[in-house]
């Protein structure tokens, strides 16, 4: 009967120390897992009064996302993902008044974009006695684009492993090459470069909810501006700050766990913005899991927004009517149904995201042509080996 | 910047005193539920975060950023 206790006792501190709620765990982790998701992005076309002439198709994009995530030896874990994107459609090109004094927008081209993205990334971690450190690197291409990054990160366990302190660190290096530059009078070349870094505090609160609390800081320098608008210059350094606050808990009379996010966002193009999210991972017995989701996001302008392109102002003054950098707001919905099959899960996601001035949590001043609503299906399969 | 960091630190601080409650090992078996995650569906949080980063004006969150691209 000792023994057997002690047998027990084992294997609930060995649950403890792999807690998902808490840290990315002391350990690497038991078994490998391929996982693979397909999607469908469908952005809404405009509607005629929106752009009075020509296209109204917008971005038509599907998604394979691969991922392999594996122990090696007793020390370290491997995690390889890879990206691919297949894109066509239209972006906003400029805008302009309509015939009503209404801001009308024009789309990019008659016969659209047409785009791939393909991506790597590589990355590996050594887990410690109270921690772990690991590192990534990645390169991402499309016809247009090019970005090689790379990130640090580290995190402590305290206070019987109640308590985990983390911190990262990532750079990235873009180039960015437009299509049809000397047709377009585009740029030819330019880059930027990114610099995140990110502090995060994670506190079990009691044996069923766990809290966790990041702030993050990224510095952007170099070409900010969008090289596909006929007229748009933004600053060339950006100062981005978020602070986010995760809270989950588990409801056991509803063999349920609740989450909700909050983030609070401000940079110094002058956008502010708020987002709090949600879901409900409901256990349908031990096989089945749904999960519907909700998120509202609301941002301010930034300031050198215009919803109307000003063609009579000089060249360098900054202006800008890309809809992300105007005032709105956004609410989506989804619906995830898990399946778990033995070493197999399959995972259907739906997603429905709508934008919209009126949604804004405040007055918005310049409402914008353009801003997005689209339809999101997935598919995925994870396999353990 | 003091906008940003006073929520942050009003949070921190509040985990703190909650951090005085003691879960015990064996005490943990509903926080180490998969659906406890921070993340439960990596796949999933990674095209949800590269879609909004694509559409909306913010970025950043609870983990170092990735590489940028060219959506528009």
């Amino acid at each position: 009967m000792k023994a057997k206790t002690s047998h027990s006792l084992i294997a609930l501190s060995t649950t403890a120390l792999a807690l998902p709620g808490i840290a990315i765990a002391d350990a690497p982790p038991v078994a490998s897992t391929l996982s693979y998701k397909i999607s469908n992005y469908k952005e809404d076309d405009l509607r005629r009064e929106e752009s009075p002439f020509g296209e109204l198709e917008r971005y038509d994009i599907d998604v394979h996302q691969f991922q392999l995530i594996a122990p090696v030896g007793r020390d370290f874990s491997l995690q390889i993902d890879a990206n691919y994107e297949d894109l066509s459609g239209a972006s906003p090109w400029f805008t302009t008044l309509g015939p009503d004094g209404s801001p009308i927008v024009n789309l990019s081209g008659a016969s659209g974009i047409q785009d791939r993205r393909a991506e790597l990334s590589i990355g590996s971690r050594y887990y410690l006695e109270n921690g772990s450190i690991g590192g990534n690197i990645g390169y991402s291409e499309e016809d247009d684009y090019r970005a090689t990054y790379g990130g640090l990160s580290a995190e402590r366990n305290f206070n019987n492993d109640l308590t985990t302190f983390s911190v990262g660190l990532s750079y990235s290096a873009d180039d960015i090459f437009p299509v049809d530059a000397e047709i377009f009078n585009r740029v030819v070349s330019e880059n930027k470069t990114s610099t995140s870094a990110v502090v995060n505090v994670s506190q079990v609160l009691n044996q069923v909810s766990t809290i966790q609390v990041a702030l993050s800081v990224t510095e952007q320098a170099g070409f900010l501006t969008d090289p596909y608008k006929l007229r748009d210059n933004r600053p060339d350094e950006k100062t981005q700050v978020a602070v986010t606050s995760s809270y989950r808990r588990f409801i056991r009379w509803a063999d349920a766990a609740w989450h909700i996010n909050y983030r609070y966002y401000d940079d110094d193009f002058g956008v502010s913005s708020q987002t709090i999210d949600m879901s409900w991972h409901q256990n349908l017995g031990r096989s089945f899991q749904l999960i519907p989701t909700l998120r509202y996001y609301s941002q301010t302008a930034a300031n050198f927004f215009t919803n109307v392109d000003d063609f009579t102002r000089p060249d360098t003054d900054f202006q800008s009517s890309d809809y992300r950098l105007s005032a709105f707001g956004a609410f989506s919905g989804g619906l995830s149904l898990k399946a778990d099959l033995g070493g197999w899960r399959t995972t259907l996601t739906l997603e429905r995201y709508i934008a919209d001035e009126k949604y804004a949590a405040h007055e918005v001043e310049l409402p914008s042509t353009a801003l997005v609503r689209y339809f999101r299906v997935s598919a995925g399969v994870d396999f353990s080996f | 910047m003091s906008r940003v960091l006073k929520p942050f630190l009003i949070i921190l601080a509040l985990a703190n005193v909650a951090a005085c409650t003691q879960v015990q090992p064996w005490q943990r078996g509903y926080l180490a539920k998969e659906e406890m995650a921070w993340k439960t569906d990596p796949l999933e949080s990674a095209l949800n975060d590269h879609i909004f980063f694509s559409k909306e004006a913010s970025s950043g969150g609870s983990s170092a950023a990735g590489g940028g691209c060219g959506c528009n």
